[in-house]
């Protein structure tokens, strides 16, 4: 019952969404994409996407591209 | 193989230089009108003001042109460099060329960026810069050997036509049994009988034992290249070490290169992964976003996206290591090994695909409406071994497919091809026919521009609708990003020196995403720093994407974290360490600066560089048509009530999206006035002659030229 996010270890919960895990954050509003394993996923499915258990979740800025 | 003779006409021995601090001090021309070879020296002035890479390219075709050079004219020079900074093994994306002409597309002055080993194994043969001028009716390969010090050129007959072939086995003829000494640049013969040609560069992949290929793709330098009559170049060193590039202080350079290579091994697979998946990931991210071009533009995502993004292009890519220069921890080009086309001469054969990258999948793919990730692979690898650069393929023949769905060709037109969105068999006929020369590939590959006064001429096409929604400017075509909800992308296309390549300044994110800059002088100042930052890799031989694509840990705690400071702060550690010339940040700006207006006072010279020659089609701006507009209906709306305070009841579409395109319009003239005001350009832009004093760049024929056009 555990995820890691930017390597720091974070509890898991059924049901936990991108959205959750950003909203406690100051920062969370730099975040447009935010990596679950190997998937991107953009900002206008935060709110919809489940994170599995057990998933390394990575928040990428997302300034460059191109 | 095929069997092939070559004959040397000219042999020029010369003495090879030792590199100091990253310079070869010296550059060659090649005459090939009369097979004159002459070196020049380089000045420490232009080492001041050009600083190396793009600035000496420029400097040299300024002085190979005159205003009324057209781009097959013999004096058209190609000129190739690297920069003080290229061939440093340690420091990752550090093995650029760039290549400079005067464009058949344009008119005007193009620049391209490219990987590959040609770059620096000019350099360490002894030369910072190449010129290559005239042109002959025979076809001829130039060899510039480092190790043995000699330049010759031959004739050949026999060699094959496609790109691919010819590098593989002018790597094989020149090697002598070391390939990897060898990069060969070619082209295809699509650039001969388009305007949108390229360039390949070759690196040799040892894993893999192959050549392996990069494109100078925008502008159609390889339409000049063949134009020209040169089958390819080709250049030969032998081992790279940090020493081969003589920094000034090789223990700094290595301590901040090694610095930086851990740091990208640590962060790449935590952020976007482009060792694994280059710039695929881009695919999905742009169209969640409604920035993924679908149907020439039209609309930003798809929902079939998915099959052509990153988790595809993963599963076919070849794993391994795909460095298109020595060192490099980033490694980011991919291939599909054993894909087997379904068209062409190659149908039924296996063969190696270098790509395809974000550019080629939206390009000639979403673009299209073709949604099959193994179309534009095959798109991939004819464009390549063909010479045709794949951005502006995919945009032409997406303007001609809008224009055959709209009706204004027909089937008659086209010469009995449907050219409906997601046709992927016309898509691919139509780059077969480029490289044939014939049938309405031919007129595909003259670019929008052209085709724009073809299809009214000759078809009855509507003009005006015509320059709404073919996504040209400076006559280049667009590159693979929908800008119509960012007005700083805006002016990053149409502000752009060449024309509309996301290469000076990529800020949809920036503006439209992160909101980091509301304001029109914070948009600006955007259009000012990034397009100058930007520019100094160009002048250095280095790539961009280790800057900003992959970010420091506490970036996001930095005052201002879209500019990476922190690798900023390194990369001028990195310059002062090779050259010996002590800067801090602030100083690359500087030094871009100069280069960059210089540029723009040479599509001056060329006759296209004022304010008309900025502007860009409206369907880079907003909706041109009703499905458009309603394909975003609620941010439009809004835009419209909230935004510019109109009442919409009882508006019909059409009249919101006119008045849409007033408030939009007018809004990229205000920004135009802020960029100019900021680069320290007159409202023509024009730099002023306070700006080219400050920079440097006062020489005596730019004034006269700034007089000319009434800047005193």
């Amino acid at each position: 019952m555990m995820i890691r996010i930017d390597g720091k270890k974070h509890s898991w919960r059924e049901g936990m969404t991108i959205k959750d895990i950003l909203k406690d954050l100051s920062d969370s509003h730099l975040y447009a994409v935010v990596r679950i394993n190997d998937k991107h996923i953009s900002r206008p499915h935060f709110e919809k996407t489940l994170i599995p258990d057990n998933s390394e979740v990575f928040l990428i800025l997302m300034i460059a591209g191109g | 193989m095929a069997e092939y003779e070559m004959e040397s006409l000219k042999t020029f021995n010369y003495d090879r230089p030792v590199i100091e601090k990253g310079y070869a001090n010296q550059t060659i021309c090649i005459d090939i009108s009369d097979f004159v070879i002459s070196v020049k020296p380089v000045a420490e002035k232009m080492k001041d003001v050009f600083i190396g890479g793009k600035g000496f390219d420029l400097w040299l075709l300024w002085n190979a042109v005159n205003s009324t050079t057209k781009w097959s004219d013999p004096e058209n020079a190609i000129c190739i460099a690297s920069g003080p900074m290229g061939g440093t093994p340690v420091y990752p994306g550090s093995g650029k060329s760039i290549v400079t002409t005067i464009s058949p597309l344009t008119g005007s002055v193009i620049d391209s960026n490219v990987g590959g080993y040609f770059g620096p194994y000019l350099k360490f043969s002894g030369f910072d810069a190449l010129e290559v001028t005239g042109k002959t009716s025979k076809d001829i390969v130039i060899f510039i050997d480092g190790i043995d010090e000699k330049v010759q050129v031959f004739t050949a007959s026999g060699l094959p036509d496609d790109s691919y072939n010819l590098s593989a086995m002018l790597t094989e003829r020149f090697a002598k049994g070391k390939p990897r000494n060898i990069s060969v640049v070619s082209t295809g013969p699509g650039a001969k009988n388009t305007l949108m040609g390229c360039l390949n560069f070759t690196w040799y992949d040892l894993k893999r034992k192959r050549a392996r290929y990069k494109q100078a793709g925008r502008g159609g330098i390889g339409s000049v290249f063949a134009d020209k009559g040169i089958k390819a170049i080709v250049a030969r060193w032998d081992t790279v070490k940090v020493k081969t590039n003589n920094p000034a202080d090789p223990d700094s350079l290595k301590g901040v290169g090694k610095k930086y290579s851990r740091k990208i091994v640590e962060l790449d697979p935590k952020q976007n992964q482009m060792a694994k998946i280059g710039t695929t990931h881009l695919v999905s991210i742009m169209n969640d976003f409604d920035l993924l071009p679908v149907n020439n533009f039209q609309y930003g995502r798809h929902p079939e996206a998915e099959n052509i993004g990153q988790e595809v292009y993963g599963r076919i890519f070849d794993p391994g290591y795909d460095g298109c220069w020595m060192g490099c921890t980033l490694a980011c080009a991919h291939g599909v090994k054993d894909f087997v086309p379904v068209t062409g001469p190659y149908k039924g054969t296996r063969v190696f695909v270098d790509g395809p990258e974000y550019e080629t999948i939206a390009g000639c793919g979403s673009n299209l409406g073709i949604f099959d990730p193994h179309s534009a692979i095959e798109m991939n690898f004819y464009c390549d071994t063909y010479g045709l650069d794949t951005i502006s393929v995919g945009t032409s023949t997406a303007f001609a497919m809008e224009c055959f769905e709209m009706g204004l060709i027909n089937e008659t037109d086209t010469g009995g091809m449907d050219l409906s969105f997601g046709n992927r068999l016309s898509a691919l006929e139509i780059v077969h026919q480029m490289a044939r020369g014939e049938g309405f590939g031919q007129i595909v590959g003259r670019g929008v521009r052209e085709m724009k006064s073809i299809f009214a001429k000759d078809f009855g096409a509507d003009p005006d609708l015509m320059q709404d929604i073919g996504m040209e400017a400076k006559g280049l075509e667009f590159s693979e990003y929908i800008s119509k909800e960012s007005l700083a992308q805006q002016g990053g296309y149409g502000l752009a020196l060449k024309g509309p390549q996301h290469d000076e300044a990529w800020l949809i994110f920036l503006d439209m995403v992160h909101n980091f800059m509301p304001t029109f002088e914070q948009k600006a100042e955007a259009l000012h720093w990034f397009p100058m930052f930007r520019t100094w890799f160009g002048l250095c031989g280095l790539c961009k994407l280790p800057w900003n694509d992959v970010v420091p840990e506490d970036n996001k705690e930095m005052d201002e974290p879209a500019k990476v400071m922190k690798h900023v702060e390194w990369y001028a550690e990195y310059y002062s360490a090779v050259t010996g010339r002590h800067v801090q940040p602030d100083g690359l700006i500087r030094m871009s600066e100069a280069v960059y207006n210089f540029q723009r006072i040479f599509n001056l010279k060329m006759g296209f560089g004022q304010r008309e020659h900025d502007n860009i089609p409206y369907r880079a701006v907003g909706p041109v048509k009703t499905v458009e507009y309603e394909s975003r209906q609620e941010r439009y709306d809004k835009q419209l009530i909230e935004k510019h305070k109109v009442d919409i009841a009882g508006k019909s579409t059409e009249e919101k999206v006119a008045l849409l395109r007033k408030f939009r319009e007018e809004l990229y003239e205000k920004l135009k006035d802020a960029v100019y005001k900021r680069r320290g350009w007159n409202n023509d832009g024009i730099p002023t002659v306070e700006t080219v004093k400050r920079l440097g760049i006062d020489f005596p024929e730019v004034l006269e030229l700034l007089r000319v056009y009434g800047v005193e």
